[in-house]
C-alpha cells in the first residue's frame, strides 16, 4: 500500500489527492490484452476500489490510435496495451498526460524502467512499462530426445542442418510477434548476416500463419522447436503441454506499457488504475496461469511460478533497440515474404544445391572454387534494400514487384554458379 | 457463403495442422488445464480449419463498432491472435466487431472460462462477471417466453460502448449459515443475495423477477444434442411411472424450425438447439445479432442504445451466418473430458453410494446417441453425462421463483456432472449450481430439495468414509 501511495503521489495527477477524496465513479481503459489477462485486473482494482467501474474497450493496435487522436480522445482515460510503436506517437503529439515517473518520489529502484542496457519506459515520463514479454526458442524436449537432435540454444543453432524439417516459424507479416522477433535477430546478428541465417532457418520450417502456431506446432510434437513470443509457450506449459522456452543470450524483453491520455476526463481513477497496474498486487496478477507475463517489477519474481524466467537477472549486453525496429517493420515484414515466405521451395532446394556445391568446393581444395561458391551463397541470400534504406520504406506493390524480379535474378544466377561449381569439381 | 467457404479452405497449411494437435486428449490420469478444449477428431482438413476458426471465434475478443476497413490488407502488425481469421475472408463480414451496444462480457469464454464454468463474485464489491442475472416480470409471450422488463430487457447488460448507459451493475452479498451432518462434520453453506445497483432506467419495479446464472460449460453439447428426443421423454414416462421423482421436459420456440420443441439447453432448459443457445447468447450477452436473433438487445426505454444500433453500418447481422456456422460447429465437437480413476475402489464404491441415495435417478448415468445431422460422429455412442435433460423441483433453497417456459421457479434442468472432477484444476474459484453458490460438490448437494431432498438426507446421514467415496466418484467425473 505504501508503494501504490507512493507511486501515484508520483504520477503528478493532483498529487495527494487519490485518499483524501474518492476517486470518480468509472474510468474507460483501451486495451488490446486478451479477456484473461483484462478481467483479472479489472476484478482486482474493482476490489480495491469499490465505487469506481472499470470499463473496457477493447481495440487492436490499429483501431485504437484514431480513438486515441480523436475527438476528447473517445472518452479514454488509459491506453494499456502491448504496442510499441504507439506510445511514443501518442507522447510525441501530445496526448498522453505527464506521469512525472522522474520525480524523485518515484522510486527506479523498485521499478526499474529497464532492463540492463535496455529502456523500457518512456525517459520523458509520459508512459511506463507495465509488463514484459521475452523472445525465446519454445522446445519439446521429447521431440528432441526421441529423435537425437540437438536443442537450440542461439538463434544460430536453429539453422543447424540437423533440424532441418523440425523447426517451426512465425511469418512476420501475418503473426503478431514475428516482426519484433525478425528484428531481434537482426540486429543480433547484423542486416546481411541475419537476413542470410533467417533465410537458412526458414527454408525448411513450417511457416506458420497465426499467433500461437509455432507453440501449437512445438506442443503437439509436430515440429521440435521453434522461435516465438514467450508468453504463448508459457501459457502451454501452465496447461500441461510438454514444451519448454529457452532464452538465447542475444535476445530482448520487450515492453507493453500504460500511460493515462491528456483528455482523461477521470484522472485521478486513471492514477489509481496505473497505480494498481504496477503495484506490487498487479504485477503478481500476471504470474496466472492464463496470463503469464513477465512483471516490471523485480521484487515481485520472488513469488514467481517455478520455471518462470526472470529477466531482470538474464539480461545480457545486447540491447534491442526498439524504435529501430518499428521504424523498418513493415519492410521488414514484407521482405521476409518476398525472401521467404513466397518462394520457400525454390529457397529450400537453392541452398540444398548450394551447400552441396560449398562441399564439392571444399573437396578439391581450390580456393577460388570455395569463394565462387560462397560468392553463390551470398548471391542466394541476398537482400535487395540495405538497412539504411529499410528504415521507414513504405512497401509497394510496385516495389514488391520489383523484388521479386531482382530475388528471382539474383537466385537464378545463384543457381548457375553453383552448377558451374559442381561441373568443376566433376561431381553431378 | 461461397467465398467464405473459399476463406476457410484457403486458410494455410499451417493453420489447419494445428487444429489436430488440438483433438488429441489429454491423459485421462493426467488432465490438464486445457482438457476441456478437445474436439472430435476432424474428418478432413476443411473441418479441421473449422474447429480451429470456431476456437478463436469462441476466444477472441469483440470490439464495438463497425469492421476496420484495413483489416486484412498490408504488412502492419496484427495486435491480437486471429489475424488468420480476419485475413481468411472474415474481415468483409464484420471480423470480430459488432459488440453491443449493451452487452455483459467481451468474448464468449470470459464467462465459460476455458471452456468450463464462469464464476460468481467473490465479495461484495466485486461484480457480476462470468455469470448474469434474468430478468422478466409476470407473464409471457405467445411463444411461451418469459415477458421482458419493459426497461431492462430479459437480463442485465452491465457493460456497454461508449455514449450508451450500461443498463446497471450488479453485485452478491453472501449469508452464510453452518450445516451439520449427521457424523459431526459441519459444512459452511452461503447463499447469494442479489443487489442492484446504478440502474439508469429507472428501478426494477416490485414485481421484477431475478434469476442469478453462472456461465455453464459448454463442452458434450453436440453429444446432449444427439441424444433423440424420444429417450428423454421415456425417462420422464419412466420416473412417472416409479413415482420418487418427476422430471418434466421444457417445450420451447424453436426460431429456425418455426415450431415448439423440446427444450434441452440451458439451466431452466429454454433452448431446443446449441445453434439457438449460442446465437441467444451472442445476442443476450455480446450485442452481436444473428439471422436468429436479427434485432438489436435494445428494450424500448433505451434511446441511445436504439440510435446505436440505427447508426451501425457494418453488416448485419453482426455475426455472420459462416462464423454461426462455424462456432456451431466447434460448439458440437467439444468433448466431455475423459474420467479419471474410475477403477479405484473409492470412487466404485462412491459410485454405488450414488446410486443408492437416489442421485441416479436424475443425474441419468447413460444415455444413447443417435445420428447428428450436422456432425455424424457424435451417434451411436453411449454417452455418461449424469443427467436426464429433465426439469425437477430443486425445492425452496435453489428457487429463483422465475418461470421460463413451463419450468416453474422451483425448477431447474438436471445439471449434467460430467467434467465435475475438473472444476478445481481450472477455476480460479471453484463454484458449483446455477448461481455459484456451492464451493465444493458437497455444498452444492446440500442445497437440493423438493424432489432431491431424499438424496440430500441421504448424503447428510452417510458415515464419513461413504461420503469421502461419493465426494471421490464425483470428482473421477
Amino acid at each position: 500500500m505504501r508503494l501504490r501511495a507512493l507511486v501515484v503521489l508520483a504520477m503528478g495527477i493532483l498529487p495527494g489527492a487519490l485518499h483524501a477524496e474518492p476517486l470518480e465513479s468509472s474510468l474507460l481503459v483501451l486495451t488490446s490484452y486478451p479477456d484473461e489477462l483484462v478481467a483479472r485486473f479489472e476484478a482486482a482494482f474493482e476490489r480495491a476500489n469499490p465505487g469506481t467501474d472499470l470499463r473496457v474497450l477493447w481495440k487492436t493496435g490499429r483501431e485504437a490510435m484514431p480513438i486515441l487522436r480523436g475527438a476528447d480522445q473517445g472518452g479514454v482515460d488509459v491506453y494499456w496495451t502491448p504496442a510499441l510503436r504507439n506510445f511514443p506517437l501518442l507522447r510525441d503529439e501530445g496526448r498522453l498526460r505527464p506521469l512525472d515517473i522522474a520525480s524523485p518520489e518515484f522510486d527506479r529502484e523498485a521499478l526499474p524502467g529497464r532492463i540492463g542496457a535496455q529502456t523500457l519506459s518512456d525517459p520523458s515520463g509520459r508512459f511506463e512499462a507495465f509488463e514484459v514479454a521475452g523472445y525465446g526458442i519454445v522446445v519439446n524436449p521429447a521431440y528432441l530426445a526421441d529423435r537425437g537432435l540437438p536443442t537450440p540454444r542461439r538463434w544460430a543453432d536453429l539453422a543447424d542442418p540437423a533440424l532441418a524439417g523440425h523447426v517451426a516459424f512465425p511469418v512476420p507479416s501475418r503473426v503478431g510477434f514475428a516482426p519484433v522477433l525478425v528484428d531481434i535477430i537482426l540486429q543480433a546478428e547484423g542486416w546481411t548476416a541475419g537476413w542470410t541465417l533467417l533465410q537458412r532457418i526458414a527454408a525448411g520450417a513450417e511457416l506458420a500463419d497465426r499467433g500461437p502456431g509455432v507453440g501449437d506446432s512445438v506442443a503437439s510434437g509436430r515440429r521440435g522447436a521453434g522461435p516465438t513470443i514467450d508468453f504463448q509457450a508459457l501459457n502451454a506449459q501452465a496447461d500441461g503441454k510438454p514444451v519448454e522456452i529457452l532464452y538465447p543470450e542475444r535476445t530482448a524483453w520487450l515492453p507493453a506499457h500504460i500511460g493515462v491520455t491528456a483528455a482523461a476526463p477521470h484522472p485521478k481513477a486513471a492514477a489509481a488504475f496505473v497505480a494498481f497496474a504496477l503495484s506490487e498486487e498487479g504485477q503478481r496478477i500476471l504470474f496466472h496461469p492464463d496470463i503469464r507475463r513477465h512483471p516490471v517489477r523485480p521484487a515481485v519474481y520472488r513469488d514467481a511460478p517455478a520455471g518462470t524466467g526472470n529477466p531482470f537477472a538474464a539480461a545480457g549486453a545486447f540491447a534491442y533497440e526498439t524504435e529501430r525496429g518499428s521504424r523498418r517493420e513493415p519492410a521488414v515484414a514484407a521482405l521476409f515474404d518476398a525472401l521467404i515466405t513466397r518462394r520457400q521451395d525454390e529457397l529450400r532446394e537453392l541452398l540444398a544445391l548450394l551447400d552441396k556445391a560449398r562441399r564439392a568446393a571444399a573437396r578439391t581444395g581450390d580456393p577460388a572454387l570455395a569463394a565462387q561458391a560462397e560468392e553463390a551463397l551470398a548471391l542466394a541470400t541476398a537482400v535487395p534494400v540495405t538497412e539504411e534504406e529499410a528504415a521507414g520504406l513504405a512497401v509497394t506493390p510496385a516495389l514488391d514487384q520489383h523484388w521479386a524480379e531482382r530475388i528471382g535474378k539474383a537466385r537464378a544466377a545463384a543457381a548457375d554458379t553453383a552448377r558451374a561449381v559442381l561441373a568443376a569439381a566433376k561431381e553431378p | 457463403m461461397r467465398r467464405t467457404l473459399h476463406a476457410l479452405l484457403g486458410l494455410s497449411v499451417a493453420l489447419s495442422a494445428t487444429a489436430g494437435a488440438a483433438v488429441q486428449a489429454a491423459a485421462p490420469s493426467n488432465p490438464t488445464r486445457s482438457a476441456l478444449d478437445q474436439t472430435l477428431p476432424p474428418t478432413d482438413e476443411a473441418q479441421r480449419v473449422q474447429f480451429t476458426i470456431g476456437r478463436i471465434l469462441f476466444n477472441h475478443v469483440w470490439t464495438p463498432g463497425g469492421p476496420d476497413p484495413e483489416a486484412g490488407t498490408g504488412v502492419g502488425r496484427a495486435q491480437a491472435g486471429g489475424r488468420a481469421l480476419v485475413q481468411n475472408g472474415f474481415a468483409g463480414e464484420g471480423g470480430f466487431h459488432g459488440l453491443g451496444p449493451t452487452y455483459n462480457r467481451l468474448s464468449c469464454a470470459a464467462c465459460h472460462i476455458k471452456n468450463g464454468r464462469g464464476e460468481p463474485p467473490q465479495g461484495p464489491d466485486d461484480a457480476l462477471r462470468a455469470m448474469l442475472v434474468r430478468l422478466s416480470v409476470p407473464g409471457e409471450d405467445a411463444r411461451g417466453r418469459p415477458k421482458p422488463h419493459p426497461a431492462y430487457g430479459d437480463q442485465i447488460n452491465d457493460q456497454s460502448v461508449p455514449g450508451v448507459p450500461a443498463e446497471a451493475r450488479v453485485f452478491f452479498t453472501w449469508h452464510e449459515r453452518v450445516e451439520r451432518l449427521a457424523d459431526g462434520t459441519e459444512v459452511p453453506l452461503r447463499a447469494p443475495e442479489i443487489r442492484i445497483t446504478d440502474p439508469a432506467f429507472g428501478p426494477l419495479g416490485s414485481d421484477v423477477m431475478t434469476s442469478p446464472r453462472m456461465g455453464p460449460p459448454v463442452f458434450g453439447l453436440g453429444l446432449l444434442e444427439a441424444v433423440p428426443e424420444r429417450v428423454i421423454l421415456a425417462l420422464a414416462e419412466t420416473q412417472a411411472r416409479e413415482g420418487v421423482v418427476s422430471g418434466q421436459p421444457n417445450r420451447v420456440w424453436d426460431r429456425e424450425a418455426g415450431v415448439e420443441a423440446l427444450g434441452r439447453f440451458g439451466l431452466k432448459a429454454n433452448q431446443p438447439t446449441v445453434r439457438q443457445q449460442i446465437a441467444g447468447a451472442f445476442v443476450g450477452d455480446l450485442g452481436i445479432t444473428t439471422r436468429l436473433y436479427p434485432e438489436p438487445n435494445c428494450p424500448e426505454a433505451q434511446d441511445a442504445c436504439a440510435a446505436y444500433a440505427a447508426k451501425d453500418e457494418g453488416p448485419q447481422p453482426e455475426l455472420s451466418e459462416a462464423m454461426l456456422d462455424t462456432i456451431h460447429l466447434y460448439t458440437l465437437a467439444l468433448q466431455p473430458p475423459p474420467r479419471r480413476n474410475a477403477g479405484d475402489p473409492a470412487v466404485r464404491r462412491g459410485e454405488a453410494v450414488f446410486a443408492e441415495a437416489g442421485c441416479a435417478r436424475c443425474h441419468a448415468p447413460s444415455l444413447e446417441t443417435a445420428e447428428h445431422p450436422r456432425l455424424p460422429g457424435l451417434g451411436g455412442e453411449t454417452i455418461h453425462p449424469y443427467s436426464d435433460l429433465l426439469l425437477h423441483d430443486l425445492g425452496d433453497g435453489l428457487a429463483d421463483g422465475r418461470p421460463d417456459h413451463r419450468a416453474g421457479g422451483r425448477q431447474w434442468r438436471t445439471t449434467p456432472l460430467w467434467g465435475l472432477g475438473l472444476v478445481p484444476l481450472i477455476a480460479d474459484h471453484p463454484a458449483y449450481l446455477h448461481d455459484g453458490r456451492a464451493r465444493n460438490p458437497l455444498e452444492a448437494v446440500l442445497w437440493h430439495g423438493g424432489e432431491a431432498q431424499g438424496s440430500a438426507d441421504a448424503v447428510r446421514a452417510l458415515p464419513t468414509a461413504d461420503r469421502a467415496a461419493l465426494l471421490s466418484f464425483l470428482a473421477s467425473l
